[in-house]
């Protein structure tokens, strides 16, 4: 579905944000891309969605260069969610969404209603204008946008960025349809816990470099240090130690009473991503 | 594609309502017409009123209205206000006395002016040239002021108001990841502001010119009125997309204001001469506004070609700057 091969994009004659990024999405995929902010990810993003141009290196999306596929068709078939609920203000929620579908072919859009009620958007606020809507909502509507259009691609930039986590479970469990739905999906976050739980790959992103590119689980195993800490007591005493993960195999190699607990030391994709960038995603 | 721009074209017009362009619209024509009608076509200037100060009475045949004064001191003090003039013939040859208004050729009418008192014979009644009495004349100068002065403000301050709307919105991004071209999203705007001035320019022209003088000057006055709206809109598009907020924006439209229409206002208006005002193209946009309601069109094709060359750069130059603002970061 995507392909970027040596993208390099530089604003200006001497900021250059992009060093040569390699990778693919396949497609019906849900791909992250993560990293801090500064790191290239929203260039990325922009070039991909055709915003930006006169990068280096190739891209191609749908099969074809983006140079070529930049054009009325290229951008019915996808969705865009951005970091923050950008709607008139002025309008309801229907209006905003009949307004956006109206660049659709009628053929292909979802009934506004009916992806709100999906979304689980109040009913009461449907006709009230979107200045009187919580963040939360405003983000239901601008996901309402994004997937109007029924997008064979979908970019969504912090999808779940202002939302509670029953907001943010609904999200996720939408984002897995659309994937199953055969949706390419294309994240952009530095949210950890939403890039493992959502995402088939993920690519770390530092100073315009793609510094690791795997699924989550083959992240985590590669870096693991295969321990895991027991904690148990013995003789009334509660006392932790750690131990190589195949040791529990056998017999404890010390004396104990009894088990309180065991805890896997797998390392989170925040502690990969500092080990591989030696920097945090804040 | 239609069906795409007339969603535009609604939606603009959605937000028109919502920041009250229509309203102040309704409230400068209300006000214009009321000022016009009711006090304008009644304000006839005094003319300069002359004083004499001639104590032989050597002065016969004076006009009825000179003021006769009885010392130098109290001619003096007479003229002083830079309008009224004195005569002094106290050493037989009239001698006129005036405070210069500042305005040379003022100056010699009010000379020549005063010394046609000394003779009541000559005063006659002006011949009314053409269609115009004094009423219309004034309605048609008037009207004229009026309606350059709204297009310019209201076609650059309500195409920004609204721009800045959508740029405070961020939906001016989500535009360009839509299959919407930009040109037709400036295009909808000017559409609509467009349509808005020469709605205008119409109720103000048939109000305040009546329904007969108003329909035959109204093709005149509505050609004049669309370029005048376009480029303005397009001016407003361009600084309101360029500038990061309305502050900086509220600066720069009173900059424009104080170098851009007063001198026009000045030179058009009063009697200030400014040589190098031909050289103001604004100054050319009111003056065809002021003869279009006078029945004179401009007929110089250098005038309409400047006109349009300056509309499709501004459009180029406010799609320039269209495409800089779908890309600026969040």
């Amino acid at each position: 579905m995507i392909g970027v091969k040596n993208l390099t994009f530089s604003y200006g004659k001497d900021k250059q944000v992009l060093h040569g990024l390699n990778f693919t999405v396949n497609d019906g995929e849900i791909f992250g891309f993560l990293g801090p902010n500064g790191s290239g990810k929203s260039t990325t993003q922009k070039i991909l969605t055709g915003i930006l141009k006169g990068h280096g290196g190739t891209v191609s999306l749908f099969g074809q260069d983006i140079t070529a596929v930049r054009t009325q068709d290229f951008f019915q078939q996808i969705g865009v969610l951005f970091e923050f609920p950008y709607l008139y203000a002025n309008l309801s929620a229907i209006d905003n969404l009949k307004y956006f579908s109206s660049f659709y072919p009628k053929e292909q859009v979802q009934k506004p209603e009916e992806l709100l009620e999906r979304l689980e958007f109040k009913q009461d606020f449907l006709k009230k204008p979107v200045s009187s809507y919580s963040k939360g909502m405003r983000q239901r509507v601008s996901m309402a946008r994004a997937l109007i259009s029924n997008p064979r691609l979908l970019f969504l930039d912090e999808p779940i960025s202002g939302l509670d986590p029953s907001g943010a479970v609904l999200f996720r469990k939408i984002i897995q349809e659309e994937r199953k739905k055969g949706t390419t999906v294309f994240v952009t976050t530095h949210n950890m816990t939403d890039a493992d739980l959502l995402c088939d790959r993920v690519a770390f992103i530092s100073n315009g470099n793609i510094v690791a590119l795997d699924s989550p689980k083959n992240l985590k195993e590669r870096n693991s240090n295969r321990h895991v800490t027991v904690e148990y007591l013995f003789q009334g005493k509660q006392e932790m130690r750690s131990i190589e993960a195949s040791e529990l195999a056998g017999i404890l190699p010390f004396p104990y009473d009894e088990i309180v607990s065991i805890h896997s030391q797998e390392p989170t994709l925040e502690d990969i991503f500092i080990q591989y960038t030696g920097r945090g995603l804040d | 594609m239609r069906g795409s721009f007339f969603a535009l074209l609604k939606k603009d017009f959605r937000l028109m309502v919502s920041s009250k362009f229509f309203l102040l619209a309704i409230g400068s024509l209300i006000l214009y017409s009321c000022y016009i009608n009711l006090v304008y076509v009644k304000v006839d200037q005094e003319i300069f009123p002359v004083y004499l100060y001639d104590p032989e009475q050597v002065q016969e045949n004076i006009s009825a209205d000179v003021i006769s004064v009885y010392s130098p001191e109290e001619l003096q003090n007479a003229c002083e206000d830079g309008y009224s003039i004195g005569i002094d013939a106290s050493k037989g040859t009239p001698r006129i006395i005036i405070a210069s208004c500042g305005i040379s050729r003022l100056d010699e009418m009010r000379h020549s002016y005063a010394l046609s008192k000394l003779s009541s014979g000559n005063s006659r009644k002006a011949k009314i040239i053409g269609p115009n009495d004094k009423e219309m004349k004034n309605r048609r100068e008037i009207t004229a002021e009026f309606l350059f002065f709204e297009l310019a403000a209201v076609g650059f301050l309500g195409l920004a108001s609204m721009l800045f709307k959508e740029k405070q919105m961020g939906v001016i991004r989500v535009h360009a990841v839509l299959s919407v071209q930009k040109g037709a999203f400036i295009l909808s705007k000017l559409i609509l502001i467009l349509f808005a001035d020469l709605l205008f320019a119409a109720l103000l022209t048939l109000c305040n010119l009546g329904v007969s003088a108003g329909v035959e000057v109204l093709p005149k006055v509505l050609v004049q009125a669309g370029i005048l709206s376009m480029i303005m809109a397009m001016a407003g598009f361009f600084f309101s997309i360029t500038l990061p907020d309305f502050k900086q924006f509220s600066l720069l439209y009173l900059v424009l204001a104080v170098f851009i229409t007063t001198p026009v206002f000045l030179a058009g208006q009063t009697g200030v001469e400014m040589s190098w005002i031909k050289f103001h193209p604004m100054y050319h946009l009111f003056a065809a506004m002021k003869n279009a309601y006078f029945q004179a069109p401009v007929k110089n094709g250098f005038y309409y070609a400047g006109c349009l060359m300056s509309i499709f750069l501004l459009f180029l130059l406010a799609r320039y700057g269209l495409d800089r603002e779908m890309k600026r970061e969040g």
